[in-house]
């Protein structure tokens, strides 16, 4: 790790007024230092956030919950109201990382983090990602990457957060200088859909605030399968979330994770009718392998992601 | 036969760790936590290239950087270099982070080569040659037994298949490395390792000073596994470093980085194998053709610490006509060591697959089939043990016919080591007040050695454990060996066992208390006055014995439509001669089976061929077993008494892997073919509909 | 040589113990979140800070980038937490952070002022160790011990927030830490053991 000058920032406006070019802001650190420690990143400055005021509070007391950037996934995981209203959050928080990660990372630094990619992420390597000249993955070994891509860089969003926020539709708020920015989950990582430069499409001293969250969507889930019985990245995720009322379902959506640089909406008019019988749930998950362009290692994510989309609606709807 | 008590009082119980209570509260202090009076933190520059020409180092960089006090090169330029990871240069200074800017300031000369690093492509003629004189493909090992055609030709069945593992990392938690502190008088070393007089030779050797100038020490150490017998050539850097640096000691401890590149691996296989049988069971025909890498060095002499990438085959089962062809292939790649039980797991898990794929084609029951060819009446009798505690009879259905998409199965398989004992010496000294100290040149990987030592102390003398002290891990102290080959506590025990009888008799003479032991013993010591007993013991024939079997049945569930294994349960029935402390030996093989759970479903080192660098180097994407992966393990011992001490920390880990995948194929209805058995794999298995026979 | 070594010494805090005395009772005053400099950078220089660890104050003097880790290790002695993987995936450095275990690898220094920090040296002494150390030591809850502080003190913290977890809570407690040796059945079974005793505390 290179060394560099450490601020606190004591609220939003002191965070952007600190942000320089070349500066990094610092929340949980897991992702931030990880980076630094391999040279991937070298910030000349690095600005710690976690004694901002308010951007640690769960508020949900209107229909649409704010949860602050600095929020922890402990505190997502073992929160009451969230685990009763948006359970699919929970479990989504509680399949991040280990309790030592959970307990410092933050729910903006999970949105915000860098890709996985195991090329990307090599000291003594310069991908396509790092502003080389190749995707390396694309013909090397690419087991972990994405179904889907934009651009030439195949390497996954791999937030567990973002594929369950996208589904429950929730909206990212952002300070980008004196602006206050919303962005939805989906405009979050639009821009590493097409270019491999991109993580997602905050754009330097860009803040994360907090997550706005409509509640209507009283059914959600999140799967993921794993390597690793426990502490392992998401081979492919899903989540899924919608309304119901009475028999009948409302704004059913559904998105994978770790198949594509975005979380990947699975489109289907089934969902869109919320039609979610057991052979409607088949048919969604069936229409996934035509549209997904494996890689020479990556094909067997097909069939998880089928199971997952299946699993992930069964269990909403029983 | 063998020269323990009968009725042992301490021998065979559970017994609690001599140094628990210090491990607990984290006050052990391991080579990696030395800090002598004014040390210096140490780091290792390393290649980035997996083949280069290195031209020139300019280390003056490095110099200048503040708080840095010493810089080397690994070797005088030109030379070459044959990986990613291998040395080129070490630093040290004040701080980590002055080593780490150091490193990054010193500059590399070098000329790229081509290389290669994916075993099946090195075997090409028109592949780069990792050594330019020499092709990468080494002798193949050859053997031959019988008539092998012939005895295909008179076979009822024959099966056939092929099998291959990945290159698995030892992955030890504490790092390779040492303090050391060189000055004219002599040097000191902290070692993490396996055998400190094996760091004593190697760094005489290698400074060119003599072994009386040489003190290695190791209290403590974090593992090896099989990779911790030299100093290393990190040992080596650091002595001179610490000469350059005027005498200041320097740590020099390997980082995780540099634990998957440089300091061994157990080799990859890649295996065909072929085997006959007739009707009734009885092998008769084998045949293997088998490569694997050990490294840039394979086909050297040095790869591979345990024979390169060759195995023992046909493992285990006696067939009267055999053909055996094995090659170990360089790549540009870290070199093996021996790692627990080097060749065997890859070796059971070839020959354990493709017997169950001959049980299927017999429709025999694969334990059956296995009784009836294991020439060892141990295993034998284990298997009826295993099976009865298992519920095999119960469990056993044919292959894939469990319903629905998670699917249960059951595998087996066996496992022989030697493990004996060698010449160790020990000291043991009665005090006047009646305490007893035991003195050994070994050293503790964990497995518990100070505490047996405590153990056979105790027993001869009637004594408790606890009234027991040891001190180990000093080259002052009486010569051991080296702790590998699980021959420590067969070598130990007896030379602590033969010091204490001599010293129990000189006790009896100078108290003129004929049984000095237990009651007797503050009393008897006290005639000693101030002139404490010390007595010599060495490693004899008939406390010890070799060549111990095993057997473990596993139950998994596979989920077929995520490819995803889980382990439900493991049931292990090991010999292991004279039990000396049941705990202990429990945990030893709780843990070889872990290992072999690891070796079965997660771990392997992925190396990029358009790069050469090793892709998961770290504990992220090199997956190692954690909590949630552990079944229920259920572990027999099978106590054997008369055949002396028997070290049992490598058999345990043999048969697990192959006796998993025996039960994903059982699950699946569809053979495993390679480790490890990840949902990819499982899943490609599976892209036809699960086939009953 | 000798003056380096004693500047050496300084820097790595080898000096540095509790402050004593009513120096310590000021610097506690002192020491509150608000008592940082807001919004002012520092470094990229050593820059002095004091870490409260196992109830004592020590001062150390360092370049924003070390990690309390090397801190701990290097330059205060406390070599319980180890360095396995430097990269929040082993556990092994684990210090319990106002209570709550995390990863002393991927903490800075800078960051970890004024919080209470627990290490492995701040549970237990030789004469009483806690539940959970006693525990280990019975059930032979570890063969090289490398991995075991970190494994305490993740079950620490479990144990202060749950005196009798099931089975399954142990093992999610216990998922961020590795054991190479393969200790975790008896690592359970040490930690289910304090969950019967039903004498938690530390």
């Amino acid at each position: 790790m290179k060394n560099f000058e450490y601020a606190r920032a004591r609220s939003v406006d002191g965070a952007i007024q600190l942000s320089t070019p070349g500066s990094r802001y610092l929340a949980g650190g897991i992702d931030l230092l990880g980076e630094m420690k391999e040279y991937i990143v070298s910030p000349k400055r690095v600005i710690d956030l976690k004694l901002i005021p308010d951007l640690g509070r769960i508020d949900t007391s209107s229909s649409t919950w704010k949860l602050g950037a600095n929020v922890t996934i402990a505190e997502i995981a073992k929160s009451e109201p969230i685990r009763a209203t948006l359970p699919g959050l929970a479990e989504a928080a509680s399949e991040v990382g280990s309790p030592q990660i959970r307990n410092v990372a933050t729910l903006g630094g999970n949105l915000a983090q860098h890709s996985r990619c195991w090329y990307y992420r090599h000291r003594d390597l310069h991908c396509l990602k790092r502003g080389g000249a190749t995707c390396y993955a694309r013909e090397g070994e690419n087991k972990y990457h994405s179904l889907f891509s934009g651009n030439p860089c195949v390497s996954p969003v791999v937030s567990n957060l973002a594929v369950i926020l996208a589904a429950l539709d929730a909206k990212v708020s952002l300070r980008r200088g004196d602006k206050e920015v919303q962005l939805t989950v989906p405009e979050l990582y639009s821009d590493a859909w097409g270019n491999p430069l991109a993580h997602n499409s905050l754009q330097p001293g860009d803040l994360i605030v907090h997550v706005e969250i409509p509640t209507p969507k009283n059914r959600s889930t999140y799967l993921q399968v794993s390597e690793k019985s426990d502490f392992d990245w998401a081979l492919v995720s899903c989540a899924a979330a919608g309304r119901k009322t009475g028999d009948r379902w409302f704004e059913v959506s559904v998105f994978l994770g770790a198949v594509a640089p975005i979380p990947y909406r699975v489109e289907s008019p089934l969902i869109e009718r919320g039609e979610l019988s057991s052979a409607a749930i088949g048919s969604i998950s069936q229409s996934l392998a035509s549209q997904a362009t494996p890689l020479a290692h990556n094909g067997y994510k097909v069939p998880i992601a089928q199971a997952l989309i299946r699993r992930a609606l069964t269990r909403i709807v029983s | 036969m063998s020269g323990w008590p009968k009725n042992p009082h301490q021998l065979g119980k559970d017994h609690l760790r001599y140094d628990g209570p210090i491990k607990v509260r984290g006050a052990a202090k391991y080579a990696s936590d030395m800090q002598p009076a004014g040390w210096l933190y140490g780091m290792i520059l390393r290649s980035p290239w997996p083949a280069a020409r290195v031209r020139a180092i300019d280390l003056r960089p490095a110099l200048g950087i503040p708080g840095i006090r010493a810089a080397v090169t690994a070797n005088d330029p030109p030379f070459n270099v044959r990986y990613c990871g291998e040395e080129l240069g070490a630093v040290a200074g004040l701080s980590k982070q002055a080593c780490l800017d150091a490193l990054s300031a010193i500059k590399v000369e070098a000329d790229i080569l081509p290389f290669v690093v994916k075993e099946e492509v090195a075997l090409r003629d028109t592949s780069p040659r990792v050594f330019e004189n020499q092709p990468n493909a080494g002798e193949p090992r050859e053997m031959r037994t019988g008539d092998v055609d012939g005895a295909f030709r008179s076979a009822d069945k024959a099966v056939e298949g092929f099998f291959q593992t990945p290159v698995q990392l030892h992955h030890c938690l504490e790092t390779h490395g040492n303090t050391i502190q060189m000055r004219s008088d002599g040097i000191t070393c902290w070692a993490s390792t396996q055998g400190i007089s094996s760091v004593s030779d190697g760094l005489a050797d290698n400074l060119g000073i003599s072994l009386d100038k040489v003190h290695v020490i190791s209290e403590f150490m974090g593992g090896g596994f099989g990779s911790k017998y030299g100093a290393g050539i990190e040992g080596g850097l650091a002595a001179r470093l610490s000469k350059e640096a005027g005498g200041l000691p320097v740590r020099l401890m390997l980082t995780r980085f540099d634990e998957a590149l440089a300091v061994g691996n157990r080799p990859s296989s890649f295996q065909k194998v072929r085997l006959g049988a007739k009707k009734d069971g009885t092998l008769v025909a084998y045949e293997l053709e088998s490569f694997g890498t050990a490294g840039y060095a394979s086909g050297g002499t040095t790869a591979g610490g345990g024979g390169g990438a060759g195995f023992p085959a046909p493992y285990i089962y006696t067939v009267p006509s055999t053909r055996v062809r094995q090659t170990s292939v360089a790549i540009n790649a870290g070199s093996a060591r021996a790692m627990r039980a080097p060749g065997h797991p890859q070796a059971s898990f070839g020959m354990e697959s493709i017997l169950d794929e001959m049980a299927l084609a017999l429709s025999i029951d694969p334990v059956e089939l296995r009784i009836k060819n294991d020439p060892s009446e141990t295993r034998r009798r284990q298997y009826r043990i295993a099976a009865e505690r298992f519920g095999w009879n119960a469990k056993y259905h044919s292959p894939g016919s469990s319903q629905g998409p998670l699917k249960t199965g059951v595998g087996c398989a066996g496992a022989t080591w030697g493990g004996g004992g060698q010449g160790s010496e020990a000291e043991v000294k009665i005090n006047p007040d009646g305490s007893v100290e035991v003195r050994c040149g070994t050293q503790d990987l964990g497995t518990g050695t100070k505490t047996l030592m405590t153990i056979v102390a105790a027993e001869l003398f009637g004594l408790e454990p606890a009234d027991v002290s040891v001190k180990i891990g000093d080259t002052t102290l009486p010569p051991s060996g080296g702790s590998g080959g699980s021959t420590t506590a067969a070598s130990v025990a007896p030379a602590v066992f033969d010091a204490c009888q001599t010293a129990l008799g000189e006790l009896a003479s100078a108290s003129g208390i004929s049984d000095p032991r237990g009651s007797n013993w503050r009393a008897a010591a006290a005639h000693l006055r101030i002139k404490p007993i010390v007595a010599r013991g060495r490693w004899k024939e008939g406390l010890s014995g070799r060549g111990v079997g095993g057997v473990q049945m596993a139950e998994v569930e596979v989920d077929t439509e995520t490819g995803l294994v889980r382990v439900k349960r493991i049931v292990c029935v090991q010999d292991c001669g004279l039990v000396v402390n049941r705990l202990a030996s429990v945990s030893q093989i709780n843990g070889g089976i872990i290992m072999g759970i690891g070796f079965a479903l997660y771990e392997e080192r992925i190396l990029d061929s358009q790069t050469g660098v090793v892709l998961n180097p770290n504990f992220e994407t090199y997956k190692l077993p954690g909590a949630a992966d552990v079944p229920e393990i259920d572990v027999i011992l099978q106590d054997m008494p008369e055949r002396g001490v028997i070290g049992i920390g490598e058999p345990v880990t043999i048969p697990t892997a192959a006796a998993i995948a025996n039960a994903v194929s059982n699950a699946a209805g569809k053979r495993v073919t390679r480790l490890p058995i990840t949902p990819s794999h499982v899943l490609g298995l599976l892209e036809q509909p699960p086939q009953i026979r | 040589m000798e003056e380096e070594i004693s500047r050496r010494n300084f820097l790595r805090g080898v000096g540095a113990s509790a402050v004593a005395g009513a120096l310590a009772k000021a610097a506690a005053a002192a020491q509150s979140v608000e008592s940082l400099d807001d919004q002012k950078p520092v470094g990229p220089e050593p820059e002095k800070l004091v870490l409260r660890v196992n109830g004592s104050k020590y001062e150390v003097e360092v370049e924003p980038r070390v990690t309390l880790l090397d801190v701990l290790r290097n330059r205060l002695q406390l070599t319980g937490a180890k360095e396995v993987c430097d990269r929040a995936t082993c556990g092994a450095c684990t210090v319990l952070l106002n209570g709550q275990p995390v990863y002393s690898c991927m903490k800075l220094a800078m960051e970890v002022q004024t919080q209470e920090i627990t290490t492995i040296e701040g549970l237990g002494t030789p004469n009483n160790l806690t539940p959970i150390q006693r525990a280990f030591v019975e059930c032979d809850a570890m063969m090289c011990g490398y991995c075991t502080p970190g494994f305490v003190m993740s079950l620490t913290a479990l144990f202060s927030a749950k005196s009798n977890p099931t089975v399954e809570e142990i093992k999610k407690a216990c998922s961020g830490n590795l054991c190479r040796c393969g200790t975790y059945p008896h690592i359970f079974k040490a930690a289910q053991r304090v969950a019967e005793s039903g004498q938690s505390t530390t």
